[in-house]
């Protein structure tokens, strides 16, 4: 717990096939153990627990789906 | 790697209260609860999954607190006067000195979220309270009852009469209300005697 990271995105990931497709990705990489997508906020948040990940590999991860993902600062 | 800090995951939670007793459930959200609490929406969700999360957990919390402050020097054997004494006290308690909080509880119980909060909260509490009018009825202190007849008549009065007292006002064109010391006991006394058997 103590190495795991939260890492928070603004996405598109509007509807249950949009995280379908997300998730294809998303669970193809084992350094994250846990995500959702919030999508009552009008971010439609990702939020991911990972360890040791950049937010630019899940960027890409999120991109490859074909969805837009921004790192939400802090 | 952001770090925790509980002092900020407390402020939002009290943030939080104050916008769904203000606004209601639906008028939360992450960015008008992070505007409140003067932090980044990232940052919320550090603490929460999401917005249900937030509230359930939310809730839960909430629900154990007032189940811990209301069995503080009870204890599920007493005699059931004063067992009832000591909830009632315990009870105008936490109402009193948690006026927001009390409000949101009774928002939170007439919600979608209560399912899933009750089945995580005050469950000590539930199992307490359920013991104590057990031993109560099997020691012949009180008639068998429906446990919603019983909870209506155990707690309905003292909540209305706090309700007043906390609203400073009674029924419609009558005085300011005041809950004394002496008008809850007279009250209570009414209640322990619709309770005994016959």
């Amino acid at each position: 717990m103590i190495n795991t990271d939260v890492l928070v995105f603004k996405t598109n990931v509007r509807f249950q096939n949009d995280l379908d497709n997300i998730a294809a990705y998303i669970d193809s990489e084992s350094r994250i153990l846990m995500w959702n997508v919030d999508m009552e906020d009008k971010d439609l948040v990702l939020r991911v627990e990972a360890n040791a990940i950049e937010p630019g590999e899940v960027i890409n991860l999120v991109k490859q789906a074909g969805y837009y993902c921004e790192e939400l600062p802090d | 790697m952001r770090k925790r800090d509980e002092k900020k995951r407390e402020l939002i939670c009290i943030k939080a209260i104050e916008i769904i007793v203000k606004e209601g459930f639906d008028g939360l959200s992450m960015h008008k609860l992070a505007k409140a609490a003067n932090v980044s929406p990232a940052t919320i969700y550090i603490y929460f999954k999401d917005r249900e999360d937030l509230i359930i957990q939310l809730c839960i919390k909430e629900f154990d607190r007032m189940g811990e402050v209301t069995l503080a020097n009870f204890d599920p054997t007493m005699h059931f006067n004063e067992g009832l004494k000591v909830q009632w006290m315990n009870r105008i308690k936490y109402c009193l000195e948690n006026p927001l909080k009390m409000h949101f509880l009774e928002q939170a119980k007439f919600s979608p979220y209560i399912g899933i909060v009750l089945d995580k909260a005050n469950v000590r509490f539930r199992q307490v309270m359920k013991q104590f009018v057990q031993n109560a009825t099997e020691k012949g202190e009180i008639v068998s009852l429906p446990i919603e007849v019983y909870w209506s008549l155990a707690f309905s009065p003292l909540y209305t009469l706090v309700k007043f007292h906390m609203e400073k006002k009674g029924l419609p064109g009558t005085e300011d209300f005041v809950l004394t010391e002496e008008t809850m006991n007279i009250t209570l006394e009414l209640v322990l005697k619709a309770l005994k058997p016959a």
